[in-house]
């Protein structure tokens, strides 16, 4: 079982941790410059749209194209095989040690500091439902739904974030209020909690509170915070109707939320953040690129990841035009991608808005 | 050994984009596919393979008591042969699971 010191869960073998081991160099490699998939194919389909005398610009005719190329389809075949590897492998290792972990899930519970408050009626709203990243059983339906999300993003971020290092960084670049208040902060779907805490250790006078729809993630949450001596409260509620008193949080903050959001659970999570962050509060939020700042290749990804990985509503968060949507909502929006691989990959931007 | 991938896959989104089921064919047929997974599980299974026997290795040699020539001559006892037995079950399954993924059908 775990060490004290290290919230990570243990695998149940060794060789369980040598195969997912492979799994984030695998990734890297056809991801990155070893395969070069991105590179070669997007200079084909920039190739195509030369001599067609038209540019690649719509996913249509770049889908088309791209799977007409053996490449491309191999490149697909290695993306969902490499995520359905790491899913497999990981299952199979807390499914195997699945009494000892609900065990050490119970024993954490009730230990501080920090404290945990979960609803036992709580409904789920049916959108939730999907295994995003093909997750098994996504991201509730698992009592260990919050160690297969820590391990398996562990793998996803390629080792840039083994100590958290990526939600510290982000937390870090976030501006305080022009007024320097932070008394309160949100964040909101915070899953596994590696925001909130970063939150704390940033602005340790300050009351920080993680929401998240799912048990199993926030009972993650709460030990690997008690576990760091971190005090912030973890909550289960739903981002959209969050129940706080208005104008109640100096910032709220939502780290890669939106794309997994129906459009309308958008606007209303956009609404409910305009209401409980006080006025020059400040609502900072990492997401996705645009579709309109992406390259072809880009263009294509992103269609795959919709539809092979788990991720359906990402599409129309890309297409939307979310620096309007903060503006119809009272924020005044401040945004600019972030530079590749800065902030854990080229494909996110930042908004970090104030209410007015 | 159940197939995480099958598990749950009852999944209710609004709008947005229709999923892959759990079984996408991206090549030209699903032996192929089923080729491609397999590749790529073996190249796993060879790693994992490699990382632990460096690591025995290393802490052998550590502690001055590997001795190449007993590794050549090692004969299993019969507890011994049933865990490798068991271990080389899950091996291949590991490796060829992928079989029962292709479809009895005609065609791809």
């Amino acid at each position: 079982m775990n060490t004290i010191t290290d919230p990570m869960p243990t695998l149940d073998r060794r060789a369980d941790a040598s195969y997912l081991d492979f799994v984030e160099g695998f990734r890297e490699y056809i991801l990155g410059k070893g395969a070069d998939f991105e590179d070669r194919l997007n200079a084909a389909l920039l190739a195509e749209g030369e001599r067609r005398g038209k540019p690649m610009d719509e996913i249509a005719p770049v889908r088309d194209y791209l799977r007409s190329l053996p490449l491309g389809r191999l490149r697909d075949r290695l993306a969902r095989t490499q995520q359905e590897m790491k899913w497999y492998a990981l299952w199979r290792s807390f499914d195997g040690q699945r009494d000892a972990l609900r065990a050490e899930l119970e024993r954490w519970d009730a230990r501080g500091p920090g404290r945990l408050q979960l609803e036992p009626d709580f409904v789920l709203p049916p959108y939730l439902n999907v295994h995003f990243h093909l997750q098994p059983g996504g991201y509730y339906k698992d009592e260990l739904s919050g160690f297969l999300y820590h391990y398996g993003t562990k793998v996803f971020f390629r080792g840039d974030n083994d100590r958290d290092e990526l939600h510290d960084k982000l937390v870090g670049l976030v501006p305080a209020p022009a007024d320097g208040k932070v008394a309160r902060i949100l964040d909101l779907a915070c899953s596994i909690g590696q925001s909130t805490t970063a939150f704390k250790r940033r602005y340790p006078q300050a009351e920080v509170t993680g929401i998240d729809y799912s048990a199993p993630m926030l009972r993650v949450a709460h030990r690997r915070a008690a576990m760091l001596g971190d005090d912030v409260t973890f909550a289960q509620r739903l981002i959209e109707e969050t129940r706080f008193p208005d104008a109640h949080f100096d910032i709220t903050f939502a780290f890669i939320v939106f794309h997994e959001l129906p459009q309308r659970i958008t606007r209303e999570t956009v609404r409910e953040a305009a209401r409980v962050t006080r006025p020059g509060g400040l609502f900072a939020v990492y997401d996705f690129n645009e579709t309109k700042s992406m390259s072809p290749f880009q263009l294509y990804h992103r269609d795959f990841d919709a539809a092979h990985n788990g991720e359906p509503y990402s599409q129309e968060f890309c297409d939307s035009d979310f620096d309007a949507i903060l503006a119809e909502h009272g924020f005044r929006v401040a945004a600019q991608p972030l530079a590749k691989r800065a902030g854990g990959a080229g494909y996110m931007k930042h908004w970090f808005a104030t209410r007015a | 050994m159940p197939d995480p991938q099958q598990r749950f896959s009852g999944q209710t989104p609004e709008g947005g984009v229709p999923l892959a089921g759990p079984d996408p064919v991206y090549l030209e047929n699903p032996v192929l596919d089923a080729t491609v997974r397999m590749v790529v599980e073996l190249a796993a299974q060879v790693w994992v393979e490699r990382e632990r026997r460096l690591t025995l290795e290393s802490l052998l040699a550590a502690r001055g008591l590997l001795d190449l020539g007993a590794i050549e001559s090692f004969k299993p006892d019969a507890a011994q042969a049933t865990a490798l037995k068991a271990e080389r079950a899950r091996f291949i399954e590991d490796v060829f699971k992928e079989l029962r993924r292709i479809p009895a059908t005609p065609g791809a």
